[in-house]
Parts: C-alpha cells; structure tokens; sequence
C-alpha cells in the first residue's frame, strides 16, 4: 500500500471578488449544487468556497493526469454525518482515481489569514510507480 | 485570429493576475508556467463569456482550456467565435 499527499491554498479575497464580479456564474461554473447550498450566501460564503476550491485543486494533484483533466464539478466537497468534510469523485475524476487504484481520500480544510487551505492524503491500494507516490 | 488574440490578452491583462508582462507571453507559451492560477483562469473564462458573448460548454471547462493563448482561441474557434464583439 501507498499514499499520496495533495495540498492547496486559495486566497479567500480572490474568491471574494470573483463572486462579487460575476456572482451565481462563478459559483455554478465551479461547484455543484450541493457545495453551493452548503456554502449559503452570507458573509462566510466566500471563506466555505475558498476552501472547496482548494480542496479540488489539491486532489487534482493527487491524480496523475494526461490528456484528460477532471471538471472542477467532477471533485464535490460533501459532508459526514459527523461534519468531516469528504470528498466524493464523479466522472472522469472518479475513473481516474480508479485507474490509480485510489480507493479512499481524507480530507482537511482550513482557514485562517486570508487563506483557505486544503490537504487530501489518499490510500493507493494498487502497483503504481509514479514521482509523487511514497511507500509507508 | 490577430483580433481574437488581442481580446483575450485584453482579459487576460484584466482577469489574469499574471506576475510577468503579458507582452513577454508568447501566444504558445503556457500561462500557468507563467503564473496564471487555476482560480484566475475561471475569472478568465468568465471574462471571455462576457467579451464574446458566449458560453464555455461543460467540455471545455478544464485546466487545458486555458493553458495558452493559443488554446484559448483554439476553444473560442472550437465554439464558433471568429472576432471581437468589442
């Protein structure tokens, strides 16, 4: 077994801006329906996008893309039971995650001056030799 | 195309955050390796819907879309956009 690690930032301002400029647009174009409900349209909406985004960003780094790049809206931020945040795969995403052989991936959302920062780690179950895979 | 070219650095100029002077940016060159982030580049799409009055097609909205100037108008095209609307 191995694990792959993924971060991201993402500067809460910029998102901030972006919805203020170009509003349901953006946040359609970007999440699904269920992170938009969950995010809400009120003073923390851009802090609860910022961190989404991140969260994608940091999974597509997980996955080793050629020619086809995941949707933003293929990677969803959903929410346990117990309030974790998790990510479910969709589409292309998914079908890349499987051909990886990535079974399971955690997922760690944070906020503080100014940023949203995310870090996904991924259990990888299958033979796979790659730069950015770590044998534990 | 010239045209076309010229509105999208024209967004890009306004949307983009690029840390480099686009005038150093060739239309090939690949704008992440020139510092355009993922984030950026929605406002860039977003910005072209606006200048062009169109709509990028779910098909197009990935990272490669935007990866060079050239891409970009490859997906305008791709879209049937041939010149500026404004």
């Amino acid at each position: 077994m191995s694990i792959l690690v993924g971060i991201d930032v993402q500067a809460i301002d910029e998102v901030e801006a972006s919805i203020k400029e170009f509003g349901a647009r953006y946040t359609h174009r970007l999440f699904t329906d269920h992170e938009v409900a969950s995010c809400g349209d009120g003073p923390g909406a851009a802090s609860g996008f910022a961190g989404r985004f991140a969260a994608k960003e940091a999974v597509l780094k997980i996955l080793e893309l050629n020619e086809i790049v995941p949707r933003w809206k293929s990677i969803e931020v959903r929410r346990s039971m117990g309030g974790q945040p998790e990510v479910a795969l969709h589409g292309e995403a998914a079908e890349i995650a499987r051909s990886q052989g990535i079974e399971e991936i955690s997922l760690s959302i944070s906020h503080g001056g100014g940023i949203a920062s995310a870090t996904v780690i991924a259990q990888v179950t299958q033979g796979r030799i790659g730069a950015r895979q770590w044998a534990i | 195309m010239g045209d076309l070219n010229a509105t999208i650095r024209d967004v890009l100029e306004a949307h983009g955050r690029l840390p480099v002077s686009l005038s150093s940016v060739n239309d090939d060159d690949d704008l992440y390796e020139n510092g355009l982030t993922s984030h950026a580049s929605v406002n860039v799409m977003l910005a072209l819907e606006d200048a062009f009055e169109v709509e990028f097609p779910d098909s197009l909205l990935r990272k490669s879309t935007f990866e060079s100037i050239k891409a970009i108008s490859g997906a305008l095209e791709s879209m049937g956009v041939e010149a500026p609307s404004v």
